[in-house]
């Protein structure tokens, strides 16, 4: 790696359920810029770390943001600190129209109603789908049109680093494939740094930077994505070819 | 079906409406202490009471989602307040208000603690704790001195004076006086006041940033949280908030007269009665308590005396007759369970319902600035799922 800036950086970060400990000591960086995808399966702690990092469960060791640690931060602390996350499942508010729903995500923002009327043409104008639906209730949506409805509400804090846990649960191939080249858009023309858990392999390893692969709580393995799928048994276990 | 008409939100024909309806409410408002009997008087009165309860409760649960069964200590708290400042100290009754208020606050904030790690029906318990041991604690022998015990407190409301003032406009008074020979329409004012302070209140809230994310907090309160919604702090607030509105109508009950620990509005009773009212008339909508005490307190009245069998109509006798008590809480019970089939959103979603097959309003675009289709200007590119759209 040249000489970026680390962006996010944890150390030895452990996270659980009451006595189940489900993250071992994880360590991994994010860079500004990058789009970091960590593979994991079902039970790897991949949703455990997305949670630990944003500060919804207690954790310990050390999570630094922009060389601040955050470890002792509430989680909207951490949210206007610039970390925002995905959740897994969408998770977008039922009952609340699209464009309220896109106004909630500005919940943290002190930088008046124009600009933030600015950003949702802007998202509209990306996602032009959540345009046309704008006053429906957001779970009238269809599972494609929620997870972009998430995503734009994330992005609606503007924030430096976005989490997004497992975007293509749920969905067909076609449609998580734009999703993830959407992501890799954002990145390439906006800078956005992505830190991004997935099971789907083949897709995420083509927009990351970098990969970690999770094991039962455990990073085994780290490199580049060319790096990660020219060595075999990872190929076997995690691309299927 | 198509709608027969369509208006546009903000656009002429829907400001005619408003100030149709507005007129319409305060025609009302002026009709019934002037032209009403006292008992109808009477019935608004507790209506309103029913409404400003039912309202700060549709705050918590409604919006925010945090059941509690608690508000009737709420209400009592507002109630004995006003009664104890009155009583002890010779405070004028209105001025007790703002205490009520505030120390509600104090108390619902206090509650909110365990509130904020349990949910639904471990939450639906605590507060319940809370609605029955307030008229036990009232009762307490150590602090019957200050609350008067079971028997309660009387001359807790306004001092009547032949010579008191009136306030007159040139003759006309629909405000009633305190002179001891019109009061009621006194009362009647001091709730309307109330309510309305308690729907501005919500109103103010609900339309904001801050009703979003309350509103989140109820749908999904990890996502809220990770919006960056502090969780505890708003739960907390919103539950000392809407403790202390409860408190403005259980002080109005103390300015009539007397209060004791009795009085079913003060006991659990009381929870029950805002919770059915909030339901039937529609939680999570503005009007809905409104339309619900309306409903609540047309439905008690007219069925309070169907214990005697003749005074029943003919058509119903045979469903009633058997009743020892006023029917109306079985009547509330079976609708109840006809509503959540029809409509789930209570009296108002239903109106809401049968409106739109009528009017159709087409809302102004979100957000504050126009939105015409923008060209991709950022050099993102657009992205239209070719996912087929089978849902609605």
């Amino acid at each position: 790696m040249t000489s970026q800036t680390t962006l996010l950086n944890t150390r030895f970060l452990t996270a659980g359920y009451g006595p189940v400990t489900v993250l071992h000591g994880i360590d991994i960086e994010v860079n500004e810029g990058e789009i970091v995808v960590v593979l994991g399966a079902n039970g790897a702690g991949k949703t455990t770390l997305m949670r630990a990092i944003s500060g919804t469960i207690p954790r310990t060791g050390n999570i630094e943001f922009e060389g601040r640690s955050i470890k002792k931060d509430s989680t909207d602390a951490i949210v206007r600190a610039g970390i925002v996350q995905v959740p897994q499942g969408r998770g977008t508010f039922p009952e609340l129209s699209v464009a309220d729903n896109l106004l909630a995500g500005a919940y943290v923002r002190r930088d008046g109603a124009k600009a933030v009327a600015d950003d949702i043409a802007k998202w509209y104008s990306v996602f032009p789908r959540l345009q046309e639906r704008s006053t429906q209730r957001a779970g009238s949506l269809s599972g494609g049109e929620q997870q972009m409805l998430a995503i734009a509400r994330a992005l609606m804090s503007r924030p430096k680093l976005l989490l997004c846990d497992e975007p293509s649960m749920g969905l067909a191939p076609l449609i998580t494939r734009e999703l993830f080249n959407v992501i890799g858009q954002l990145n390439k023309e906006e800078g956005l740094s992505v830190l991004l858990v997935e099971q789907n392999a083949n897709l995420a390893m083509h927009i990351a930077s970098r990969v970690y692969l999770l094991e039962t709580g455990v990073i085994v393995a780290s490199g580049s994505a060319a790096e990660l799928s020219a060595d075999d048994s990872i190929r076997k276990a995690y691309l299927g070819f | 079906m198509k709608p027969l008409f369509t208006i546009k939100a903000g656009g002429p024909t829907s400001w005619a409406v408003r100030v149709v309806c507005a007129a319409a409410l305060v025609y009302v408002l002026l009709w019934i202490p002037t032209s009403g009997s006292n008992s109808l008087i009477d019935t608004a009165t507790t209506a309103l009471t029913l409404m400003g309860a039912a309202l700060s409760l549709n705050l918590l649960l409604g919006f925010t989602g945090q059941i509690s069964l608690g508000h009737s200590a709420f209400f009592g708290i507002g109630a004995y307040t006003t009664a104890v400042c009155v009583t002890r100290w010779g405070w004028s009754p209105l001025k007790t208000l703002p205490i009520a208020f505030a120390v509600a606050f104090v108390v619902g904030a206090l509650v909110s603690l365990p509130a904020l790690r349990i949910k639904g029906v471990y939450l639906a318990l605590v507060t319940l704790t809370l609605g029955v041991v307030f008229p036990q604690f009232i009762k307490w022998p150590k602090i019957e001195w200050l609350t008067g015990g079971s028997r309660g407190l009387t001359d807790t409301g306004f001092k009547f004076d032949k010579n008191n003032r009136t306030f007159e406009l040139f003759g006309w008074n629909p405000w009633g006086n305190l002179r001891g020979e019109n009061v009621k329409p006194f009362y009647f004012w001091i709730a309307v006041v109330i309510v309305l302070i308690i729907y501005l209140i919500c109103r103010g809230l609900v339309k904001s940033r801050v009703g979003r994310s309350l509103v989140a907090i109820r749908d999904n309160s990890t996502a809220a949280a990770v919006m960056g919604v502090n969780l505890a702090l708003t739960k907390g607030l919103v539950f000392g908030l809407s403790a202390a509105m409860c408190a403005l109508p259980g002080s109005l009950t103390a300015m009539k007269g007397t209060v004791t620990p009795d009085t079913a509005l003060l006991t659990v009773i009381g929870s029950i009665t805002f919770l059915i009212v909030m339901v039937v008339g529609g939680a999570g909508t503005l009007w809905g308590p409104i339309i619900g005490a309306i409903v609540y307190q047309f439905i008690t009245e007219k069925t309070g005396d169907w214990v005697e069998p003749d005074k029943i109509p003919s058509l119903l006798r045979p469903f009633f007759s058997w009743s020892k008590t006023p029917p109306a809480a079985g009547i509330f019970g079976l609708s109840l369970v006809v509503l959540m089939f029809v409509a789930p959103l209570g009296l108002a979603g239903f109106w809401k319902q049968v409106v739109g097959r009528v009017v159709a309003v087409v809302p102004k675009p979100a957000g504050s600035t126009t939105l015409e289709p923008t060209a991709p200007s950022d050099g993102i590119p657009t992205w239209q799922p070719e996912e087929p759209l089978a849902e609605q």
